[in-house]
């Protein structure tokens, strides 16, 4: 995947807001930065620039999830 | 014969404390920073069961301490106190330090973004955690000029301590890098013995209360 | 029964995958159909409760939509010329579309240049052969200089990134910043610009805004192709001005960016480390850059494009004026350093788009040459910058829409011309376009009253909104995406066109138009953004069908396989499209030196 890993995490969001193809949302219940649609990212590294405690791993291979047919 | 026998206390405490910890960073498959990133963050976890091994470092640990002269003992739970306070008094800079050598955000932005991000409790709680350390620090450097009697410093020092390393755990597993769950556990674990110790030693064998170093 | 109750009841029914699993293929769910069960295939799994959506209103004199380089000198000088101003963007403020990775501006310095105004606007109509608008050519070389020092002052070079630079202008004046709203749709009311409407990304709200004027700054777009950060723009702003009636242009030129053959998804790495870098400015240099050479290549002699020294060049392919042809530079390299870089070590890797660092587009040249082989149609989807969007009725980027304008990249101000012209000159046409139509704006905004939204209207705006959440069934934008996608990418489609496929193509675009796109579904707000940029794409598509069919002839990044040559008898013209009263596209030529008809 794109975005490898999200660890070290604090919660500001910066990440979300940055992204943009709306690919991070924060986890309602933990408040952490999650990888909520990586198949929407294109692997621009902005999230990870911007975040204030460089928690974002990013790898430049991408595998596209299978997309059902007529789905 | 076997009183007489010290035990090789620093060498078990160094394999609870550093060799356990380290050797599971390394097999882990935690993904890899560059060398710089990764020797802030184990820098960091080292001040952090440094900080943890200090309950191993005192009276309660009356097990592997046993033949060894006490004031050794408490003056190594001293030289350690003053490694990793500023270690960890400093971590929260260490961690936007590599930006100065990459692009992104600058490192003053990154720490102002850190420390006023307060909807999330790991970084509350690590500044409480913080503050506590400061307070246990100064207090422990101005006990022999404080106008109180050893014991009530020793309780507030040790009251005081439960309450920081609890705060100090919550926030590094909330907040770090590498606590995944087994280093969290394993965390919990060695906070959790030391507290447990100690409130023994005060609540249930009041006949150890008193000293006898000072 | 409330939405709710209906989606826990479907969860107690069997699942997809349980169905799946169970039935496993057309055999089962044909039984099961024959039992009247219902089949559960594209079965709309909500997240949400679509009951909880809340709606707001806001007001404003200029509302700006997008974030980029043109939205903040629109919401700035708009705001400095007196008008209240207000900006809504589907993403962050400086971090979203194509000006977070523009990374040259260019800046025409009077007292330095040998190169009079005229001469530069001359010089670059040579290059774009006639295709440019030199009023717009010579505004943006003009006034480049003055945005330069704002931005300057504003602390833009000195970071990679923008956010910070950007908000500053925009906090020392308290300007109201909404992110992460996408607007679906432009609202007009008696013949005029009323607003917009669109939804938040992060809350089940509904955003309506009442505004004297709209200025579009939503960017360019293209088919969210692989190697090229654009996926976040699928012609937005562009498509719902069309649907109220707005002119559109310049559909028929393509970007040529090429992408690496490693890792062909990863932007940040393709660009060789363009990203990390802070801005800085570019001078007079002017190219015809981009263009279809590479793709001709690659058409011909087949992939991977190799560029460089001893490289084979196809035979024939798209003309190139005198005096620019660059293929034959003296080192031979590909000739992809862009020039004027100040510190020269900018690495080969174009400059993306609004950057405007065209670089070695020559020869296919892209990001990644370097380093590994290219291959074409990183870009897909994308015009030459500034040469499509709304057609200006005149310099100050009016549409023909009393009031709503666009800049930058969503206006089709034809700066370049069908062609890369300029390094640097997109960022910097896209913030002197921002300043020159936001005060035209808040000029126009001065003599009107607040429009007033009927509530009919913006029911149906809403029920039109939230059409992809509302349906039980249908096609995911996944789905529908890929589809257009492979309809769209091949070079012999998008780049090296011809009649018989182009109609090929254009009957499966009205196909996903007429049956796929009224039947997106959307599970989540994420998808719902998703659905709404699936339909765009399949209007822009349909429209760089069109125009790319309508202009029987070669220019500039338009090829025509069956129609090679430039055509100066009948095509000294740009494309117009609009939709017709019975609400077919319809196309228009509009002479290369007049204004459109009003």
């Amino acid at each position: 995947m794109s975005i490898n890993s999200i660890s070290g995490c604090i919660g500001c969001g910066t990440c979300v807001q940055s992204c943009p193809t709306d690919v991070i949302r924060l986890n309602e219940k933990t408040g952490k930065a999650v990888i909520a649609y990586p198949a929407d990212c294109q692997i621009c590294h902005l999230c990870r620039m911007y975040c204030p405690v460089d928690a974002i791993t990013i790898a430049p291979e991408k595998s596209i999830p299978v997309v059902i047919s007529w789905g | 014969m076997e009183t007489k026998k010290r035990t090789p206390y620093l060498l078990i405490g160094a394999l609870f404390y550093l060799v356990i910890p380290f050797l599971y960073l390394f097999l882990a498959d935690f993904p890899e920073r560059t060398t710089l990133k990764d020797g802030i963050s184990f820098l960091t976890i080292g001040a952090f069961f440094l900080m943890l091994g200090q309950f191993y470092l005192t009276r309660i640990n009356k097990v592997t301490l046993k033949g060894n002269k006490f004031t050794k003992v408490i003056g190594k739970h001293k030289v350690i106190g003053y490694v990793f306070i500023p270690v960890l008094m400093l971590h929260p800079f260490l961690v936007v330090v590599p930006r100065y050598f990459e692009a992104g955000v600058t490192p003053y932005d990154a720490f102002m973004t850190m420390i006023t991000t307060f909807q999330s409790s790991g970084i509350i709680i690590g500044l409480i955690a913080m503050a506590l350390m400061v307070l246990l620090g100064i207090t422990s450097m101005l006990r022999k000029r404080m106008k109180i009697s050893y014991r009530a410093w020793r309780l507030s020092h040790g009251l005081l301590s439960i309450i920081f390393v609890i705060l100090a755990t919550w926030h590094a597993i909330d907040l770090g890098r590498h606590t995944d769950v087994i280093m969290s556990t394993y965390m919990i674990i060695m906070a959790a013995t030391g507290i447990f110790f100690l409130l023994r030693l005060y609540f249930l064998q009041p006949q150890l209360k008193g000293g006898n170093n000072e | 029964m409330s939405n709710k109750e209906k989606q826990d009841k479907e969860k107690r029914g069997l699942s997809r995958r349980q169905f799946l699993g169970l039935a496993g293929g057309v055999v089962g769910a044909a039984a099961l159909t024959t039992i009247g069960m219902k089949v559960q295939w594209n079965t709309n799994e909500r997240e949400i409760d679509l009951e909880n959506f809340s709606s707001s209103i806001a007001e404003t004199d200029i509302l700006v939509i997008g974030g980029g380089m043109a939205g903040l000198f629109a919401a700035v000088k708009g705001h400095d010329a007196g008008a209240k101003v207000l900006m809504v963007s589907k993403g962050r403020l400086g971090s979203s579309g194509q000006t977070p990775f523009a990374k040259g501006i260019f800046a025409y310095d009077a007292a330095k240049e040998s190169m009079s105004l005229d001469e530069f606007t001359d010089t670059v109509t040579a290059s774009a052969i006639n295709t440019n608008n030199p009023v717009y050519t010579r505004q943006m070389a003009e006034h480049s200089l003055e945005r330069v020092n704002d931005l300057k002052e504003w602390g833009f070079f000195d970071s990679p990134l923008y956010n910070k630079a950007f908000s500053k202008p925009i906090d020392e004046r308290n300007i109201p910043v909404m992110e992460r709203i996408m607007i679906t749709h432009l609202i007009k009311e008696n013949g005029k610009i009323a607003g917009a409407a669109g939804f938040s990304l992060d809350e089940t709200k509904i955003h309506i805004f009442k505004a004297k004027s709209v200025v579009l700054c939503t960017g360019a777009g293209g088919f969210k192709p692989n190697g090229f950060p654009i996926c976040d723009l699928t012609h937005d702003g562009t498509v719902m001005a069309y649907e109220i009636g707005a002119k559109v242009t310049g559909k028929e030129w393509n970007d040529g960016h090429s992408g690496s053959m490693d890792n062909p998804a990863a932007c940040y790495d393709g660009w060789h480390g363009m990203f990390d870098m802070a801005p800085s400015t570019n001078t007079i240099d002017v190219h015809h850059d981009l263009g279809m050479e590479g793709n001709y290549s690659a058409y011909v002699l087949g992939n991977p494009v190799s560029s460089g020294p001893g490289s084979v060049s196809a035979e024939g392919g798209p003309y190139v004026p005198d005096g620019f042809d660059r293929e034959m530079e003296e080192s031979g390299a590909p000739s992809g350093a862009p020039s004027g870089e100040d510190d020269g070590e900018r690495p080969s890797g174009p400059p993306p788009g609004e950057d405007g660092g065209p670089p070695s587009g020559d020869e296919g040249g892209a990001p990644g040459m370097a380093a590994s082989a290219s291959s074409g149609g990183a870009s897909a989807g994308m015009a030459i910058h500034k040469s499509e969007g709304l057609v200006p009725i005149n310099e100050k980027g009016e549409s023909n829409i009393p009031g709503l304008y666009a800049a930058g990249d969503a206006l089709g101000s034809y700066m370049a011309g069908g062609i890369y012209t300029q390094i640097g000159s997109s960022l910097a046409g896209s913030a002197v376009q921002g300043a020159i139509v936001s005060e035209a704006a808040a000029e126009y905004v001065k003599g009107i009253s607040q429009p007033s939204i009927s509530t009919s209207t913006i029911s149906s705006i809403k029920e039109s909104m939230l059409a992809p959440l509302n349906r039980d069934s249908g096609y995911g934008p996944a789905w529908v995406t890929q589809t257009l996608q492979g309809i769209m990418i091949p070079n012999f489609i998008l780049y090296i066109k011809k009649e018989n496929l182009m109609q090929a193509a254009l009957a499966y675009i009205e196909e996903l138009r007429d049956h796929h796109l009224p039947m997106l579904r959307a599970a989540n707000l994420h998808e719902l953004r998703l659905a709404h940029e699936t339909a765009n794409m399949i209007v822009s598509a349909e429209m760089k069908l069109r125009a790319s069919l309508m202009r029987t002839e070669s220019r500039c990044s338009h090829y025509r396989l069956d129609y090679p040559d430039v055509d100066y008898k009948n095509w000294q013209a740009w494309i117009n499209i609009y939709k017709g009263t019975d609400g077919q596209m319809r196309l228009e030529k509009q002479l290369f030196d007049a204004w459109p008809a009003q």
